[in-house]
């Protein structure tokens, strides 16, 4: 790059204009996909990549997705070098190249600029199937890859702009829903919304121009990231985690252990030590896991660091093949997303002592349910995500308190809950509670976020509830004396009297109407000693029926007038006093 | 002789348009007062009867109507300054308002925190009792419970109660019972009850809703009460109307009933003069963008009126009354340059306001500015700011802009201030592309309508970034919100939910629904004493199994005579127009989930006055040139300066130039040339 090219403020311009282009990107996904995953959890991502697949730009819905694009592109450029047409359209899922998870099916499109590849445009979202033994992909008896999903490596579905039917009709025979095809068509169409943009820009500003400001703009989100790194302290930090239950064999453990290394402006994520990986579908992809580390890292520093591969350069991510974050192949994986939350827990306690003022403490894991069946009332069949149901509150930091019902640390609230009133229209189940739950969040100066409550009743015969996540074993964690936070539960009350906790992956078949849904995702943990909380803001939350009096008393040291809520302050000064 | 006023309250300044019947008409400004906005409103009339040349009094009197636009409502959200207000809803679901559907709109930002709820929960009481999706009773309303509560609130001193149970738009009974009992109990208290509200389908819509309605009420109540005494006070016996979001006008009375129906009065007057002037210019669509001290405001015009959503929101939190679509970014005269880490420079969203205010205030502001660049740059006259009342201070900007943007980046102090110029109209560009590409149209297809007092600088550069053709620069710019409130119409907006497959709705339900709505608009439009009375039907449609839907406006017409294959057919055609595809082929059934009926009241707005015409030839009101930079070129040129107050219809003036107003100061950049037209805007256009 000549330094003499570079006009400052056309870098920032240029950045702008990125960002608006995976910005409309995305909104073409979002309006014209179908699967509810899609256009209402909004389970995809978009992105801009330069000719060697290095991220401009993207827009992420669910973090999680956010840094699966660009492995994949870098190895299809890589690939495909010199076999890259204008027209081209590739579709890819593989984890053993590069995928994250095999419902996440990717479409890239190369944009030539005259006749030269100047950049890709992709998108990525989760398929609401991808053929394998069981409908949506999640199937806790895989031990194979084909057992959960048809392998896509990279192909060619257009060439030359040149519909290749063969590969297409080869490729949806193999999965089971008609909404699938139509809606990678709409990942396409959001490519070509890219290109075009991205070639107007070209014509305005000039292709050297973009191409010179494209490698400042790396190098400005690099800098940001160093001098990120450059304030934690150097050194080598361990911690560590566990994954419960592998779908398998009932009271399973693996552990994941991550040491980070912090060098100056650079930071290494090395999971050589992890356990090795399962005989079921409870494993990772290197995409998944690095993708999962990436973003529990950036909740940790400056939140405005413009996303782009200049902002990764300074991580290093080394996890082994074979382990429980980077299963060797032909391992199935499905469940592979759903280990960023004890991902995120190693990390957090491996740099909790040394940044303790930009971690939050433990978060809530995903514990997720979806029905399905007839319902009755519209004579037709239905499947339910239940989104309310499953998002507990996130950790507490040493400044602020953990929030309320946010979910996983994965998605970190871009994940909408249900409306209750569509809920009832759209499903056979009647909702009878979904609110916060009273004494969930974990304790401390300042609390972990709330958990929540979630009751249904089921509305017709013969209802399948899938579970699948975790977080049913061990809640999340407090920091410098926060307590931490409660459990998640699923339970089944049948009619006749008989309960049924849901393992935390499960398919259960055959659930009767009248049968009573009750799911609690637990709170957050908390941060610092509860002793130290103001006890007017204690005080509040027994008012407001968040906290009950007796933890109040228990935990916080606040001893309130049960009828009044007034405080009584002698009793709390000595309740206080006894336990600094 | 009598007048009509328009007086729209903005955080800074109440700006005030007058019309006299001898058709002139006059803009004005003066400093709000946010702790009581009515001394400011009079304090206006005060004004304008002193420009007039007549004792208050004398001028009150002949004043046959006011216009108003309020902030009071949105202020009381924004600064959580409303009512003490209790929610009673449906046992189960008392934390939906606070849970906002578990989003956090930073995902990254683990310190970003919920919004404060507008009820705290332990005023958000849980009533026994349940209506199911097909209005069905399911469990009866429990009376007592309700009885209870009353008694709680009232030791509570809660002012303003909310009702919202789950399906009240299926079977208002248990809302309309448990509000009966409040009223009984409590009597004195505002309620707001969601059946009444907002009758439609979608619990965290409708009780977030409520709930706003419920906590500005009483604030909207007491001001519009003050207000009403003060005017009479002065001598005014003539009609006040209040905008409403929706860009129309209601009398007081109705928005004290529907109160949340105000939370974006102010802008809410923009669109409907933008589209007077952009009528002018043969155009009735067009995008407004507003160009303030803090924020930079852009909003539509469709089919000659303002493009409303019902999916807005303030402060983070749902409303989904109709209300104007308007995108806001931090954008202003104000705002601040700033390097960041990675050393990009950066304009605002930090904006040094009215105080300190920019640098060459020489108020005390030391950070460089937007305002501050335009004075580098040779864009306004120091001596000549807000007509020569404030004298800007040439030499603090340039130790601000040079000390925080040029050194640090190396750049020359000319440079830095292009830079922050460039930077701050990238960012105005990208909110007119939320505004337009993300609701799927094409704003190269709309002409620019520019208001507020720093826009007409930045519009030329915002344009030619867009590709938009046309820039429209009105007489009014200053004050086009209020100049758009004298020219609106009495407006109501109803909506009903009729959820099922259309193919299996009733008509007679259907026709019913909207007969009874359009019988409530007629009803408030007579009491409003409206003439000419019209309206218009739109419904909610969907896909089977699709969970976004789209309104679509039908003619009545075709609903009396039950018509549903055209009905079907405009959907496919819409929803292809939207999102690109149909599935007409497939044969996918539409199910309806909302009707609406819009109530129109026409007024008749007063005519503007028309700009006398002159030749071609501006060279007789320039008065000097001056350096300036020429953006397109990025060097200084000698730029001619032309007084905007005396061009006459048809001048035409090649840029670059610099058109100086006391109100405002436009720059006609080098590949524009600008037209006056008779309604006295200052058209722009790219030429070749």
């Amino acid at each position: 790059m000549t330094e003499a090219m570079i006009d400052k403020v056309l870098a920032a311009i240029i950045g702008n204009a990125f960002k608006a282009i995976t910005d409309e990107m995305s909104l073409t996904m979002e309006k014209t996909t179908r699967s509810p995953i899609l256009c209402e959890a909004k389970d995809f991502v978009t992105g801009l990549y330069d000719a060697e697949g290095r991220m401009l730009e993207q827009t992420e819905n669910l973090p999680i997705l956010s840094f699966s694009l660009s492995p994949v592109c870098r190895h299809i450029a890589e690939r495909f070098r010199g076999d890259v047409y204008p027209g081209d359209v590739f579709f890819h899922n593989d984890v053993f190249s590069f995928g994250n998870q095999n419902n996440d099916v990717a479409a890239f499109k190369p944009i030539f600029y005259g006749e030269t590849l100047v950049a890709w445009a992709a998108a990525k979202g989760h398929q609401a199937d991808i053929g394998g033994a069981v409908r949506g992909g999640y199937n806790p008896n895989a031990t194979e890859v084909w057992q959960e999903a048809l392998r896509i490596p990279a192909v060619k579905v257009f060439e030359r702009g040149k519909l290749r039917r063969d590969v297409w009709e080869l490729i949806f025979a193999n999965i089971r829903l008609s909404i699938v095809e139509e809606d990678m068509r709409a990942e396409i169409g959001a490519c070509t919304v890219g290109e075009r943009r991205l070639l107007a820009l070209i014509e305005k500003y000039g292709i050297d121009s973009i191409l010179a400001h494209k490698e400042y703009l790396f190098e400005a989100s690099r800098k940001m990231m160093e001098a990120e790194i450059a304030r934690i302290p150097n050194g080598e930090f361990c911690g560590e985690s566990t994954v419960y239950y592998d779908g398998k064999n009932e009271g399973s453990t693996y552990k994941i252990r991550v040491r980070v290394k912090v060098e100056d402006k650079r930071i290494t994520f090395d999971y050589s030590q992890s356990d090795p990986q399962t005989n079921g579908f409870v494993n990772g992809t290197f995409t998944s896991s690095a993708s999962a580390t990436v973003l529990t890292f950036l909740q940790m520093v400056n939140p405005d660091i413009p996303h782009n591969d200049g902002m990764l350069q300074p991580i290093e991510i080394i996890i082994p093949e074979g382990t429980i974050l980077n299963a060797a192949y032909p391992a199935a994986t499905t469940f592979g997303n759903h280990l960023c939350p004890p991902n995120a827990d190693a990390i957090i306690r491996a740099l909790a002592p040394v940044i303790p003022e930009r971690v939050t403490a433990g978060w809530n894991q995903l514990l997720c349910s979806l029905s399905t069946g007839m319902n009755p009332h519209r004579r037709d069949t239905y499947v339910d995500i239940l989104f309310m149901g499953l998002k507990g509150g996130s950790g507490a930091m040493r400044d602020s308190d953990g929030y309320d019902h946010i979910g996983m640390i994965d998605a970190s609230g871009g994940v909408l809950d249900q409306d209750y009133e569509m809920f009832e229209h759209m499903t056979p189940h009647t909702l009878i509670k979904h609110e916060f739950l009273c004494d969930s969040a974990g304790a401390g100066r300042h609390r972990g976020g709330l958990g929540v409550e979630t009751i249904y009743r089921v509305g017709s015969d013969a209802t399948q509830v899938v579970a699948f996540g975790d977080g049913d074993v061990e809640p999340a964690f407090g920091l410098e004396g926060g307590t931490e936070g409660t459990l998640n539960k699923i339970e089944l009350h049948y009619p006749e009297g008989r309960v049924v906790r849901a393992k935390s992956k499960d398919l259960i078949s055959g659930v009767p109407a009248g049968t009573v849904y009750v799911q609690q995702a637990g709170g957050g943990g908390g941060y610092g000693p509860p002793t130290e909380r103001p006890v007017e803001r204690v005080r509040q939350e027994v008012r407001d029926g968040i906290l009950s009096l007796a933890s109040a008393r228990n935990i916080y040291g606040v001893v309130l007038d049960s009828l009044t809520y007034e405080i009584l302050a002698d009793e709390t000064a000595r309740l206080r006093e006894e336990r600094k | 002789m009598s007048f009509k006023v328009g007086i729209d309250v903005g955080g800074t300044f109440t700006d005030l348009f007058l019309w006299a019947e001898d058709g002139s008409v006059g803009s004005f400004k003066v400093l709000s007062t946010p702790q009581d906005p009515s001394l400011g409103v009079l304090e206006g009339i005060r004004v304008m009867a002193e420009a007039r040349g007549m004792p208050l009094a004398d001028f009150a009197r002949a004043t046959s109507l006011i216009v108003h636009g309020t902030t009071v409502a949105t202020n009381a959200v924004l600064t959580r300054n409303g009512a003490p207000t209790a929610l009673l809803t449906t046992e189960g679901v008392r934390d939906a308002l606070e849970m906002r559907r578990g989003i956090r709109e930073k995902q990254y930002d683990n310190r970003y925190q919920n919004v404060v709820p507008l009820v705290p929960r332990r005023l958000r009481r849980a009533i026994a009792g349940r209506i199911d999706f097909r209005g069905e009773e399911t469990i009866p309303l429990d009376v007592e419970s309700i009885n209870r509560a009353a008694e709680d609130l009232r030791r509570e001193g809660v002012t303003s109660v909310a009702i919202c149970f789950m399906h009240s738009y299926a079977n208002p009974a248990h809302e309309r019972e448990a509000a009966a009992v409040v009223r009984a109990a409590l009597p004195g208290l505002f309620t707001s009850v969601s059946s009444e509200v907002l009758p439609v389908i979608r619990f965290y819509d409708r009780v977030s809703t409520t709930v706003l309605n419920a906590y500005v009420g009483p604030v909207l109540r007491s001001y519009l009460q003050n207000l009403t005494a003060r005017l009479a006070d002065t001598g005014f016996a003539g009609v006040l109307l209040i905008m409403q979001s929706n860009g129309g006008l209601a009398v007081p009375a109705v928005t004290e009933h529907l109160p949340a129906s105000t939370l974006l009065s102010g802008p809410a007057g923009g669109p409907r003069a933008a589209a007077v002037f952009a009528s002018a210019q043969g155009h009735e669509d067009c995008i407004l963008v507003d160009m303030g001290g803090t924020s930079f405001d852009a909003s539509l015009v469709r089919h000659g009126a303002a493009a409303l959503r019902h999916d807005g929101e303030i402060d983070r939190l749902r409303i989904a009354l109709p209300m104007l679509d308007i995108v806001t970014i931090g954008a202003g005269g104000g705002s601040i340059g700033w390097i960041d880490e990675g050393g990009l420079l950066r304009m605002g969203p930090a904006s040094a306001g009215a105080l300190p205010g920019p640098a060459c205030y020489g108020r005390g502001g030391e950070r460089p500015t937007c305002t501050d660049a335009n004075l580098m740059l040779g864009y306004l006259d120091p001596a000549y700011f807000a007509g020569g009342r404030l004298t800007l201070d040439l030499a603090a900007a340039r130790r601000s802009i040079d000390e925080l943007i040029a050194r640090p980046l190396a750049l020359t102090l000319e440079d830095a201030a292009a830079g922050m110029y460039r930077v701050i109209n990238s960012n105005m560009a990208h909110g007119v592309r939320e505004i337009t590409v993300k609701r799927g149209l094409d704003p190269r297809e709309f002409p620019l309508v520019v208001a507020g007092g720093a826009g007409p600088l930045h519009a030329c550069m915002i344009a030619s970034e867009l590709g938009i053709p046309t820039v429209i620069v009105p007489s009014a710019a200053s004050t086009l919100c209020a100049t758009g409130m004298l020219l609106s119409d009495l407006q109501h907006d109803f909506v009903r939910s009729c959820v099922g497959s259309l193919a299996a709705i009733d008509p007679q339900r259907l026709r019913g629904l909207l007969a009874e709505m359009a019988a409530e608009g007629e009803r408030q439009l007579a009491a409003e004493g409206a003439a000419e009375i019209d309206h218009q039907v739109a419904l909610d449609l969907r896909y089977l199994k699709q969970y976004h839907e789209v309104t679509l406006p039908v003619g009545g017409e075709l609903l009396a005579a039950g018509d549903w294959h055209a009905v079907v057919e405009a959907f496919h055609a819409e929803h292809d127009r939207l999102y690109g595809y149909q599935l007409k082929a497939q044969g996918t059934g539409l199910e309806l989930i909302n009707v609406r009926v819009r109530s129109l009241g026409r007024t008749h707005p007063p005519e503007l006055p028309r700009l006398a015409p002159g030749g071609t030839d501006a060279s007789n009101v320039r008065k000097g040139s001056r350096r300036a930079l020429v953006p397109e070129s990025g060097a200084f040129a000698d730029v001619p300066v032309y007084d905007g107050h005396r061009l006459l219809a048809g001048n035409i003036i090649r840029g670059p130039a610099l058109l100086e107003r006391t109100d405002t100061t436009i720059l006609v950049s080098a590949a524009y040339t600008a037209r006056v037209d008779e309604a006295g805007s200052v058209v722009l256009r790219a030429e070749g």
